[in-house]
Order: structure tokens, then C-alpha cells, then sequence
């Protein structure tokens, strides 16, 4: 087995331990140590870690766990996530958690962040308002304010001052993994052949779970194994997946997209991971503040954030110029309200630029993918026989 | 005109995985081909032994080959450069059998497929049966083996029928309880037979009448080899407007899905050649 093989299945292992073992055990190492959920999509994992704390995504369950009383929590016209989520918390998977971050995704999520208070899991429960106003002296100084206030929850737990030198170094570390899953999909934009989706995914996915410093080792581990010349290149056409930010599609629904035909050249599975593009100023004596202009100034584009004066489908276009694709899969969770209600937006823009697209929709632990393979095998087919 | 290549197509179907070995240039042409039934094995063993099996065969290597193409299950081929879409790859081999094709009709283990074809082997329309599993070719083997038939004599006892006995439901379940029923009250086995046929068959023409077929329409898939069922499309056809002579079904039928991806992967080869350029 080579070393990417068995670095791989670790991280699939790390990605799907719905008990989180490996954080639990980082937890126990030290005893002023903390542990933080954080739901999908983006949360500034820096303070956490300056604050001695490990920021774990949570990303639901997946098509791994039975959901049992979940559904007893959300109707049956609401998306998967939460379902699992609740279920996780209920199955007492998040034992040893210190507290849960709900970043402003949609209603949903709103409402687990209330679930979770009232079920009095883990020591805080915060819905965490990103702001929509893009300026700084507005949206930023509140960014800023939610930020210290999380701080200021963790202080009451492990009474840990976060010192401008602990947030530097959170800074550097957290740029180094954004540089190093960047050059990732570069190599793959080039060379999608050496590393397949599905690994990329869990590889990413492994580092929301795991701290920084660990995960960065990986991806060097990664780059230097596909930096050689390695596996076959197949005659697929290139696509770049999205609308799956937030309950992640089933890791079958990746595989089955690159098995018909499609290189996955790019996605927002792990958006999180990538919001920032580019680096947060390091070294500065206001690092809340270098967090803060970072957001308003470097985000990517989502269907959780407004977007005028620089709007999402001119941004999706551009990144699929940049990535040379020949096509996108709008691929949304089933009654996901942001992503189903930008949809005719992005498709829009699509159009408008004569790029090709098809959409379908999916759940969390959906298990037949017949339909979407044949959707997706004609797509490529129309592409590859017809267009290029 | 072109340079011959070699190219493969490999078909991995439920039952069955088909390949074909062909010549590509500006015609194409059938080298060899491997029907190998896949028994509870690992189809992905399987496809890689059909593969070298033709190989050899051939006195051909790997590197001989200018593309290999699945189709079907195609993440059961290792080594492969490239896969297609059933759909794509049943209409290009229903073109190969018949260039004037209009409407092929692919009668697969698993589905029924009719796609509407142009001049250049395009899908221009399709439907296909859902998920239920009396609109197959798995159906018909189940039923010839409750009673007790080979698949490949079912055909010529289907057109020895003269009051061909039809199931009452749709479902294939239930068919099957009628089978037995139909056992119970002595129907002959050759109506029987026929009326699990025109069962499948009325499924096809309404594929037909759906996408607006036109002629001439050629049957691919395994079924398409069972001449009892051939002829029972044949006889209802009209209800579509498409006179029985203007339905084909090649002895190569099952090959059609290989024999497409194969002749799509040499298209390939050489519109990759131009693109590099």
C-alpha cells in the first residue's frame, strides 16, 4: 500500500468518526483544553485554536447513522442535517464538547442552535450572525464584537487569555492550510487523474477534525505524493460541482459523478475550509480585526451570503473559466433553501455565458444513484461527443 | 482517410458483460467479440479476463489498443481511457447494425430503453421503464426458469402460441403468481410464454408511442436475440405506425452497447489527436 493510499484511509477514517474520537483524545492531553463544534459552512477556526480550544465540523451523519428520533424534530419538508445532527447530540456523540457554533446558514440551522440550548448539550450553544453589511466600519466591527463574544464563552470555560501572539500564530497556521488545500486543486486542476474527488473530499474533511498543525503535515504528505506523475489519465470532461456547502452530498454521490464520466475539478463541499481566498494578515497587533477584513474582503461567494456588487453567478462563472471546465453540476440537498432558491440565478448566469450545466438534488444518506449516474454519464457524453 | 486503430468496447451488464474487439477508421469493423456470463464472480475480474482473452486471442497488447471503452458498469474496467453513457453507446451500435436507424430500442436484463437517433448517431430523445422489474429481460428469465426453460429456447417456444395467455398485472410479482396460476389451469407452456412476451412487448410500444418513434427501428440488448419476442414487438408495432419490416434485430444484438463504445472511443481517439494539435 502506497503512503497517499494509507493516508487516505485514515482520513476517511477521521472524516466519518461520528464519535470524534481523535478530538476527544487531543481533549484529554491537557486539561485547560476545549472542544467546539461548529456547524457548516464557515466559522473562523483561528480563535478557537488560539484559545486552546479544537474546532470539529460537524457535518451530519451522513448516510452512516440511523436517524431514529431526529425526525421527530423537523418536519418532513426540511433538509437532512439537522436530523443527524440532533441525533448525534441526543446519542450523547458529543460528549466532551464544550460548546456548538451555528454559523447563519439558513432558518434551520437557526433553529437547531435553539434545539441545542434547550436540550442543554454542551456548556454553550451560540447562533453566530456573520454579517451581510460588506463594510467595514459596520459589518466588520459586529463581526469583530461575535468573534470576542466566543471568545469570551471559552474564557469562562478554560480561563486561557488569548493573547495577540496566540491568534498570530492561529493566523499563520490556518493560511498554511488554505495555501496547501489551494495548491491541492491546482495540481488537480492540471492533473485531476492523480488524486480522485472522493479523496480529496475526505482528505478535507479528515482537517475538520483534527488540529491544524496535524492537518497540514497531510496535506504536505499529499502534495508531495501527487506533485510525481502518477496514475492514468482518463477522457473525462471537467466539471466543477456545487450547491453541496452545507449537508454534504454521500461520498457514493462523488464517486458515482466521476465514475460517468467527469472529472470533479472543483466543488464547495468543504467550503469552510477555502472561504477565505487568500491569506488573513498575519503579524498585526488587531488579529480579531485581520480576521474581520478577511471576511468582508477575501470570502468566496454562497448562497448563505449577499452578495451585491459582486454577485455569485458572475463569481461561479469565473471560477469555472479559471478551473478550464467545460461544464458545472448544480448538485443542492433536498429542500436546502439557499441553494435551491440561487439556482436559477447561477443557471442564469450560465446561460448567459453559454456554459453547460445540469442539476439534481440529493440527501445526505441517499442510497441510489441510478438516475443521477445516467444524468450524469449523458451530460458528459453531450460534452465530450458533441462539444470539445 | 483515417489510419485503422484498434479500439474495444466493453459492455458490464448485470448478467452479462460483452466486448468487442473492432477496427476503427473511416469504416469500422468487428475483429472479435467475448459474451462471458458473470456467475456470482467479480465483475471486475471478469471484465479484465474478457479483455485479455481478446488480447491474446488477437496477438494484441495493451498498448495496441487506441482506446478502450466501457459502458454500462464501467467502474468495473480497470485500464480503461474512457466510459460512455449506455444510452450514447446502444444508439451507436444500433446505427452500426442499421445506418438509417431512426429509433433504437434497447432491451436490456434491467431496463427498456427507446432513443430517438439522428444521421450521426445522436440521443435526440429517450424513455426508459421505471423501476419495476416486469418491463425487463430479467423478468422473462425468471420466468422461463419457474417453468423450467432455458433462456435461449424461450423464443422459438413463444412462436409456437396459439392463444398466447397474458399476465393480468403489470407487476412483476404478481405475474409470477399468475404464472403459477396459469401452470394450475393447464395453458400450454408456448402461451404462456407469449403472454409474459406481449406483456413486455405492449411496455415497449408505449416507449415508442411516447417518444414519437420513426423507422426504421432497431432492437439491441440481450433480449433482442429472442425471436419470439422480436416478433411479438413486430406484431404490435403498428399501433405505432411502424410496419414489421422496418424493425431490426441483428444476431450481434447483445454486442450493440460494446460495439457502441468501442466505435464512440475510436471517435474519441481521434478528435483528441485534433484537439492536441
Amino acid at each position: 500500500m502506497t503512503k497517499l493510499k494509507k493516508l487516505i484511509d485514515k482520513c476517511e477514517l477521521l472524516a466519518f468518526d461520528l464519535n470524534f474520537k481523535k478530538a476527544k483524545k487531543w481533549k484529554l492531553e491537557n486539561d485547560n483544553r476545549v472542544l467546539v463544534g461548529y456547524m457548516p459552512i464557515y466559522f473562523p477556526r483561528e480563535i478557537i485554536h488560539a484559545a486552546a480550544g479544537l474546532p470539529v465540523g460537524i457535518l451530519g451523519v451522513g448516510d452512516r447513522k440511523q436517524i431514529i428520533v431526529g425526525d421527530a424534530y423537523y418536519q418532513s419538508y426540511i433538509c437532512h442535517i439537522p436530523r443527524g445532527i440532533i441525533e448525534m447530540a441526543l446519542s450523547k456523540n458529543f460528549d466532551d464538547f464544550d460548546g456548538f457554533l451555528f454559523p447563519s446558514i439558513c432558518d434551520v440551522i437557526r433553529n437547531l442552535s435553539g434545539m441545542f440550548q434547550m436540550s442543554g448539550v454542551g456548556k454553550f450553544a451560540k447562533y453566530m450572525d456573520f454579517p451581510q453589511d460588506f463594510n467595514s466600519h459596520i459589518g466588520g466591527k459586529f463581526y469583530i464584537q461575535e468573534m470576542q463574544s466566543v471568545l469570551d464563552k471559552i474564557k469562562k470555560i478554560n480561563n486561557v487569555d488569548v493573547t495577540n501572539e496566540h491568534l498570530n500564530r492561529s493566523i499563520k497556521l490556518y493560511n498554511i492550510n488554505r495555501r496547501l488545500i489551494e495548491k491541492i486543486y491546482d495540481i488537480r486542476q492540471e492533473f485531476p487523474w492523480r488524486l480522485a474527488a472522493i479523496d480529496v473530499y475526505h482528505i478535507l474533511r479528515a482537517g475538520m477534525v483534527i488540529p491544524v498543525e496535524e492537518h497540514n503535515e497531510m496535506l504536505e504528505l499529499v502534495i508531495a505524493e501527487i506533485s510525481n506523475d502518477i496514475g492514468e489519465p482518463m477522457d473525462n470532461i471537467r466539471v466543477v460541482v456545487t450547491s453541496s456547502f452545507c449537508e454534504q452530498p454521500p461520498v457514493s454521490l462523488i464517486r458515482t459523478i466521476e465514475q460517468s464520466g467527469c472529472y470533479i475539478i472543483d466543488d464547495d463541499f468543504m467550503l469552510g475550509s477555502r472561504w477565505i481566498q487568500g491569506d488573513v494578515e498575519e503579524d498585526t497587533d488587531n488579529p480579531l480585526l485581520a480576521l474581520s477584513e478577511a471576511y468582508i474582503k477575501k470570502s468566496t461567494f454562497s448562497s448563505s451570503v449577499y452578495d451585491v456588487g459582486n454577485p455569485k453567478g458572475v463569481r461561479l462563472i469565473a471560477l469555472a473559466k479559471k478551473r478550464k471546465t467545460d461544464g458545472i453540476i448544480f448538485a443542492a440537498p433536498s429542500f436546502c433553501d439557499p441553494a435551491l432558491l440561487d439556482s436559477p440565478l447561477y443557471q442564469k448566469a450560465c446561460e448567459r455565458e453559454n456554459v453547460r450545466y445540469i442539476n439534481f438534488q440529493y440527501h445526505e444518506n441517499i442510497g441510489q444513484f441510478k438516475v443521477i449516474k445516467e444524468q450524469v454519464g449523458a451530460f458528459s457524453d453531450s460534452i465530450k461527443l458533441w462539444e470539445i | 482517410m483515417k489510419k485503422k486503430i484498434y479500439t474495444i468496447g466493453i459492455d458490464v451488464g448485470s448478467s452479462y458483460i460483452k466486448t468487442v474487439l473492432i477496427t476503427y477508421s473511416d469504416k469500422q469493423e468487428i475483429v472479435d467479440k467475448l459474451t462471458e456470463k458473470i456467475r456470482k464472480r467479480n465483475p471486475v475480474i471478469v471484465a479484465k479476463q474478457t479483455i485479455d482473452y481478446l488480447l491474446e486471442k488477437n496477438k494484441l497488447k495493451y498498448e495496441d489498443i487506441a482506446y478502450l471503452a466501457s459502458t454500462g458498469e464501467g467502474e468495473m474496467v480497470t485500464r480503461k481511457k474512457g466510459h460512455f453513457y449506455s444510452m450514447t453507446t446502444h444508439a451507436r451500435g444500433g446505427k452500426f447494425f442499421v445506418n438509417e436507424a431512426r429509433t433504437v430500442v434497447d432491451l436490456g436484463a434491467l431496463y427498456v430503453k427507446a432513443i430517438k437517433v439522428n444521421d450521426e448517431g445522436k440521443v435526440l430523445n429517450y424513455k426508459m421503464t421505471g423501476q419495476c422489474a416486469s418491463g425487463s429481460g430479467q423478468f422473462i428469465e425468471n420466468i422461463s426458469r419457474y417453468l423450467g426453460l432455458a433462456i435461449s429456447e424461450i423464443g422459438d417456444i413463444s412462436l409456437q402460441s396459439k392463444k398466447p395467455e397474458a399476465p393480468s398485472g403489470i407487476c412483476a410479482v404478481l405475474a409470477e403468481t399468475d404464472v403459477i396460476n396459469m401452470v394450475s389451469r393447464n395453458i400450454s407452456t408456448p402461451d404462456i410464454i407469449k403472454g409474459i412476451h406481449i406483456s413486455v412487448a405492449n411496455r415497449v410500444i408505449r416507449l415508442l408511442t411516447s417518444i414519437k418513434a420513426e423507422s426504421p427501428v432497431v432492437l439491441t440488448g440481450g433480449m433482442a436475440k429472442n425471436v419470439g419476442m422480436v416478433q411479438v414487438i413486430k406484431d404490435l408495432a403498428k399501433k405505432v405506425n411502424i410496419a414489421a419490416n422496418d424493425i431490426y434485430a441483428h444476431t450481434d444484438a447483445i454486442y450493440a452497447g460494446a460495439i457502441g463504445a468501442a466505435i464512440w472511443g475510436g471517435f474519441r481517439y481521434y478528435k483528441l489527436k485534433e484537439v492536441k494539435k
